[in-house]
This record gives structure tokens, C-alpha cells and sequence, in this order.
């Protein structure tokens, strides 16, 4: 193992080893030594990260050619099947790794104080580093089956930190919905393995993708479809999204890296990973991008009328992984990527400036009972501004660049309704972000009944700030990312630039999300008569908006019911008379047998003797017996 | 001198070791059961010593020897067993001793 590729494995390893020291140590470390541990861990782990980035940047500017693939070992099994541990650490995989390491130490910095007075304080830096482990070895993986592993892993993690309130009844419910849904996506991404190894012989990339070409279309569909359904469940998109507005339940550090920045972003990871197997399945390319662009404009829709800031905030998360997908399925994997990118910056500082804002009200979410917060807290409201500033698409802040970017390659692979979807999405983010941003920061005084103050935590505010200078520039990202990521996207077939920009769309974009703007401020700022009376007019879509189409229920009908009638079935019949009749029918039998031993150990000297005696006649009348018979046959006894 | 036949000796035998066994199955005392045990060990060692002499080869003789001492060795620790019952209860009923403790 040379020196590149043992830096490689210790920045998936350091990680592991935070949480595993955190974990053993327990309550023998300080609650210091544990922040210490888990953020000197990450960033580590970061900085290992970007001196790999930047030595394959500055070697392929200078045309050398390094190693991107890393064989660690091979295991075989079973003869024919080998299961090699190994890591690819190409462009795409360093984008997210850059990501998970560096967002993820910012978030674990800002943990340090928001978290500060929680009583499982160490937990917490545990199952956060175990997550970032985890989340790594899903994107630097070379083969299917150990992403399929980090799959499981950010799975987990994700569980235990949205139950991370475990008292709550709420938290719980939602930790055990995630899960559930997840392992849909799971099953999904396990299936498609199985496909894989049947129809191209291997589970590495290597192997797949440079077979890709010799299997038919309907087997890569196949393939393409399972792999989606995992994308689909990870990402929360239709129809496993319902998961992510839940998940809100967990403390907002993990919302801000889980279920905003990294871990939902992973099906988006995995289709433009598989992008040989979606260029040659057009048909599941197609569904990707319907998916995708649908959840894009649904969960606009729904961020429209919440009223908890942090589900607002998981809304948009959907609609704009929704962008993603409908930008990989389409075949703009660079622009996901791009995406990718910048949602990470600015999402993660909008969930922590409004992290900010809860823990200043003492827990509130509801932005009823927020408003004219913006001079009691500046830096969480400038903050604030400037992710949501991001996210609505304003030049020059990051999100105008990689939204435009996948609008542009919406207009050029020709996907004219699903672009509209897109650009509907657009208008109604701005909508959203800015209702938000005025309910909470604006629109009059403060109507909860706490007591808004700052209370700055230099552990909190750092974090926020860095992101919101990344969210202003990241932007500017497109063209060394675009480069980069070319060497990724070798012979992918639709491709697009994501450095030039389409002027007449970026302007028509940016012209709706200034109607969109409009639209808030007019609605909550100037005119909230007018808001009323469209309330009162608009009463039953409001109705059905809110409650997310009542997909809950629906799913609450169409599974959850039938499963609890199953199961009660079952316990009444199966459990009574299959389940508990076996042991019952065991217990007997070892009853009567033991009853049927216990007769003859009576402790009755004379009974034994009799026993003995008739035994001994018995064996003397068979010997007797067969000695006759055998004499009669002309056989004479031994 | 005339031989005594192989099969009025395999009779006594016989006869006597129904008799011990009969006696150890209906007695309720211990020494008498022992005694019937005594009669059953001697049908066997009469066995022995009637096919040894019959095919004139020693080694049943011998196995009596081994018999009988080890009858011996089993009547003494018998009735030390049936002494110490006795101090203890005040009685050897064999009936009345079915367990082991007390």
C-alpha cells in the first residue's frame, strides 16, 4: 500500500475511529474530550481531503495522470463470487467527500453549542461521526455491495439521530418511519445488485461500466428502475418522501447534515455514479427526470403553506433534491452535481440560522409565533437572508448558478414540461423562502410568547458565517467543478457545460423568482388583508396542500391498515394455534415422558428387583424363542 | 464312582436361584433379602463349577472364586448400609426406604 492510498483509507477511517472512541470511552471522557475527538476527527479528515483534491487537481492540470483506484483486498467467498474492498476517489467521489468532510465539520462545530446543555452530549458526536463514516464509504466505495453498505450505514445513522429525542413519542415514530422507508430503498438497491451480478458478472464500477454496453436495454432498465427506487427512498422523493418532513423531529444539526446536506443527496450520488447504466437505459433515465422534476414542483407546493420553519425547510430540501434527480435523469450529470454543491452550502446555513432562532425562542418552530425577529437576532436574520437569497436563485449568490444550470440543460435535452415543472418550482421557492423569511424575521412584532434574545455562541456563529460566505460565492464553483468532473463523466452522452450560462433563460428565471419575491412581500408585508381573503377563497387546496395531499394517510390506508389487520389475523390465529402449539406440543411431550420416567425411579427396592427379574425373563424367553426358531430352520444357536 | 449328570446340577441351580429371587422379591427384610441375594450368587457360582468341571476347563472355577469374594465385599458394605438405616429409623422396613435423604 503506497502513501496515497493509506491517506485515502484513514479519511474513511478517522471518522469511524471518533465514534468508536467517543462510544467505548462513554462516560470515562469529558464531555470536551468528546467535541474535541469528533470535530478534530473531521476536520482531519477534511484537510486529508482537500490536499488529495488539490494534488489530482494539480496533476491533471499539468497532464500527468494519477491513480483514482485504491485495492485494499479480495475476499472470495464462494469461488466464482469476489468481494474486493476497494476506493475510487475520482472527481465525483471527492465532491461529496469534500462536502461530508467540510460541511460536516462545520455542522459538528456548531453542534458544540447547540447541543451544549443536552445530557447526551457524547451520543450525539458519536452517531454524528458514525454517519460521516458511514456517508463516506457510500460515495468513495469502488464496488456496488460496500456503497450498498454505507447505504445501510447513513440508514442507521439517520435512524438514531432523528430518534435522538427518544423520549418523544414523535421522535420515535419518526426515527421508526425513516427507517421503514428506507429499507424499501434498501431492498431496492439489493435487487438491482443481484441484476447486476447476474447480468454483467461483477458488483465493481470498474467492471460494470465497461460491460454496460454488451447487456440489452430492458436488463439495464431493470436495473436502472431498482437502483432508482433505492435513490428514491434516500432522497425522499415521490413516492417515499414522506419521511423527511418527519424527520425534522431530530435535533437541527442533524437535519442540517443529514437530512439536508449530504445523506438525502446520496441517491443523487448513485444515479450519476451509474451513469453508463443510465445512458444506455433511456427509459429509466426518463423516469429519474420525471421524478425527479415532479418532486421538485410538489414539495414547492406543500413549502408554500407549512407553518414549522424547519419542515418548510425539509420541503424545499425535496424540491430541490428534486432538481438534482431531474438533472441526472436527464443526463446533465454535472449539473446535479453542481446542485449538489451549492444546496449543501446554502441549506445547511439556512438550517442552522434557523437552529439559531429556535434555540434563542427556546425551542420554538412555529413561525406564527415568530416575526420582527430581525433586529433581535442580525446575524441569524443576514445569515438567514443570505441562504434564502441562495435558494431562491438571486445573482450572484450560489443557487442562481446551479439552478440555471439545471434549467438550461431542462431546455437543451428538450424536456419542455418538465422544465416548466421546474421553473413553476423556481417561482414558487422564491415564494416560500421569502414567506418564510418574512414571517419569521418580519411582518410586524414578535407575536410568540417567549422572550426573543441573542445569545451568541462563538461555536454557532462561525459555522454560519462560513457558510454564508460559501453560499454567496459557491456559485462561482461551476467552472474548475465542471472541469473536474469531466474526467468523472467520461462518454456520458447529454452532458452539459455548467460554466456558461443561457442569458435570455437565466433572466426569465430570475424575472419569475423577483415575481415570486413580489408575491411574498405583497402577501405578508404589505397586504395581509389580501392573504386572508385568499385564504378564505382558496380554503380547500389550501386544505389538501397542507396536509401534503394526504399521502400519509393514503399510505396509512394502503399499508398500514392492511399490515395491522395482517398482523391481528396473525395473532389471533397463526400465534395461538401454529406459533404457540409447538412449544406447547414440546412441553407436553417432555411432561409425559418425564412423568412415564418418574414411575419407574419409585424408589421401591422390591419393584426394581421385580423389574429386573421380569426383564431378565423376557431376554431369556426371546433368546429361548429365536434359539427354537433357528433350530427348527436346521441352525444351531451359537 | 458314578457321575452326577450336568443337568441335575443346572436344576439344583435353577431351583435355587428361584428361590433366592422369589425371597428377595417378597421380603421386607433387608438381611432376609440379602440372604435371598446369597442364594441367587450361589446358583451362579453352582453354574460355574458344574460346565467347569463338565468340560474340565478351571477357569469357571476360577470366576467362583472371584464370586464369591466379591459377595463378600458386597454383604459387608450391605449391612453396614442396613445397620446405619437401622440407627437411624429404628426400623429397615425396605418398603418404607424410598428416598435418599432423610
Amino acid at each position: 500500500m503506497d502513501k496515497f492510498a493509506a491517506l485515502v483509507l484513514v479519511i474513511l477511517l478517522l471518522p469511524l475511529a471518533g465514534a468508536v472512541l467517543i462510544s467505548f470511552a462513554g462516560p470515562y471522557l469529558p464531555r470536551v474530550a468528546a467535541a474535541v475527538i469528533a470535530n478534530g476527527t473531521l476536520l482531519v479528515a477534511f484537510l486529508m481531503t482537500g490536499i488529495v483534491a488539490l494534488t489530482g487537481w494539480q496533476a491533471t492540470s499539468s497532464g500527468q495522470t494519477i491513480p483514482q483506484h485504491f485495492a485494499y483486498g479480495t475476499w472470495a467467498l464462494i469461488p466464482p463470487l469476489k468481494i474486493s474492498f476497494g476506493l475510487l476517489i475520482d472527481p465525483l467521489a471527492l465532491t461529496w467527500m469534500l462536502i461530508i468532510t467540510g460541511v460536516g465539520f462545520l455542522i459538528h462545530l456548531y453542534s458544540v453549542g447547540y447541543m451544549a446543555s443536552d445530557r447526551n452530549y457524547r451520543t450525539f458526536f458519536a452517531y454524528m461521526n458514525l454517519f460521516v463514516f458511514t456517508m463516506l464509504l457510500l460515495v468513495m466505495s469502488d464496488n456496488f455491495l460496500w456503497l450498498l453498505v454505507g447505504w445501510g450505514g447513513v440508514g442507521l445513522a439517520s435512524y438514531l439521530l432523528i430518534g435522538f429525542y427518544y423520549d418523544r413519542v414523535s421522535a420515535v415514530l419518526a426515527a421508526r418511519k425513516a427507517l421503514i422507508m428506507n429499507v424499501i430503498g434498501d431492498v431496492g438497491i439489493m435487487i438491482a445488485i443481484f441484476l447486476i451480478y447476474a447480468h454483467l458478472g461483477s458488483a465493481a464500477y470498474s467492471d460494470v461500466f465497461a460491460r454496460v454496453a454488451s447487456v440489452g436495454a430492458p436488463a439495464l432498465t431493470a436495473i436502472g428502475l431498482w437502483l432508482l427506487l433505492g435513490a428514491v427512498a434516500k432522497s425522499a422523493q415521490l413516492p417515499l418522501h414522506t419521511w423527511l418532513p418527519d424527520a425534522m423531529e431530530g435535533p437541527t444539526p442533524v437535519s442540517a447534515l443529514i437530512h439536508a446536506a449530504t445523506m438525502v443527496t446520496a441517491g443523487v450520488y448513485l444515479i450519476a455514479r451509474c451513469y453508463p447504466i443510465y445512458d444506455h437505459a433511456p427509459v429509466a433515465a426518463e423516469v429519474v427526470a420525471v421524478v425527479g422534476a415532479t418532486s421538485a414542483l410538489f414539495a414547492a407546493t406543500i413549502g408554500c403553506v407549512q407553518y414549522d420553519i424547519k419542515r418548510v425547510l425539509a420541503y424545499s430540501t425535496m424540491s430541490q433534491i428534486g432538481y438534482m434527480m431531474f438533472a441526472v435523469g436527464a443526463g446533465a450529470y454535472t449539473a446535479g452535481a453542481f446542485h449538489f454543491l451549492t444546496h449543501a452550502f446554502f441549506k445547511a446555513l439556512l438550517f442552522m440560522a434557523a437552529g439559531i432562532v429556535i434555540q434563542n425562542l427556546g425551542g420554538e418552530q412555529d413561525i406564527r409565533k415568530m416575526g420582527g425577529l430581525a433586529g433581535k437576532m442580525p446575524l441569524a436574520f443576514w445569515t438567514f437572508l443570505i441562504g434564502t437569497v441562495a435558494i431562491a436563485g438571486v445573482p450572484p449568490f450560489a443557487g442562481f448558478f446551479s439552478k440555471d444550470a439545471v434549467i438550461d440543460a431542462a431546455i437543451a435535452l428538450h424536456h419542455p414540461v418538465l422544465g416548466a415543472f421546474l421553473i413553476i418550482a423556481a417561482f414558487l421557492t422564491a415564494f416560500y423562502m421569502f414567506r418564510l423569511l418574512f414571517l419569521t424575521f418580519f411582518s410586524g412584532a414578535y407575536r410568540g410568547d417567549g422572550a426573543p434574545h441573542d445569545h451568541p455562541m462563538v461555536s454557532m456563529n462561525v459555522p454560519v458565517v462560513v457558510l454564508a460566505i460559501l453560499a454567496t460565492v459557491g456559485g462561482f464553483l461551476a467552472a474548475p467543478l465542471g472541469a473536474a468532473l469531466r474526467l468523472t463523466f467520461v462518454g456520458a452522452l447529454h452532458d452539459q457545460d455548467i460554466a456558461t450560462i443561457n442569458w435570455p433563460v437565466a433572466a426569465g428565471a430570475f424575472l419569475l423568482v423577483v415575481a415570486g419575491i413580489a408575491t411574498a412581500y405583497a402577501l405578508y408585508q404589505v397586504r395581509p388583508q389580501l392573504r386572508e381573503s385568499l385564504i378564505r377563497a382558496l380554503a380547500g387546496p389550501r386544505q389538501l396542500v397542507m396536509n401534503a395531499y394526504y399521502l400519509d394517510t393514503v399510505y396509512h390506508w394502503l399499508v398500514e391498515v392492511p399490515a395491522y389487520a395482517i398482523a391481528d389475523a396473525a395473532a389471533g390465529f397463526f400465534e395461538t394455534f401454529i406459533i404457540r402449539a409447538i412449544p406447547l406440543a414440546a412441553s407436553a411431550t417432555a411432561a409425559a415422558l418425564g412423568g412415564f420416567a418418574r414411575a419407574w425411579e419409585s424408589g421401591q427396592l422390591r419393584r426394581y428387583g421385580l423389574t429386573i427379574a421380569v426383564g431378565v425373563v423376557l431376554l431369556l424367553a426371546w433368546y429361548v424363542i429365536t434359539a427354537y426358531a433357528a433350530a427348527s430352520q436346521g441352525v444351531l444357536p451359537q | 464312582m458314578p457321575q452326577v449328570p450336568l443337568a441335575d446340577y443346572l436344576i439344583l441351580a435353577t431351583v435355587l436361584f428361584v428361590i433366592g429371587l422369589v425371597g428377595f422379591l417378597v421380603r421386607r427384610n433387608p438381611i432376609t433379602m440379602l440372604m435371598a441375594i446369597e442364594l441367587m450368587w450361589n446358583a451362579g457360582n453352582l453354574v460355574f463349577a458344574a460346565f467347569a468341571r463338565n468340560f474340565g476347563d478351571m477357569t469357571g472355577q476360577v470366576f467362583v472364586f472371584i464370586v464369591i469374594t466379591v459377595a463378600a465385599a458386597e454383604a459387608a458394605i450391605s449391612l453396614a448400609i442396613v445397620v446405619m438405616v437401622f440407627r437411624h429409623r429404628e426400623d429397615v422396613d425396605v418398603d418404607d426406604i424410598s428416598v435418599m435423604r432423610g
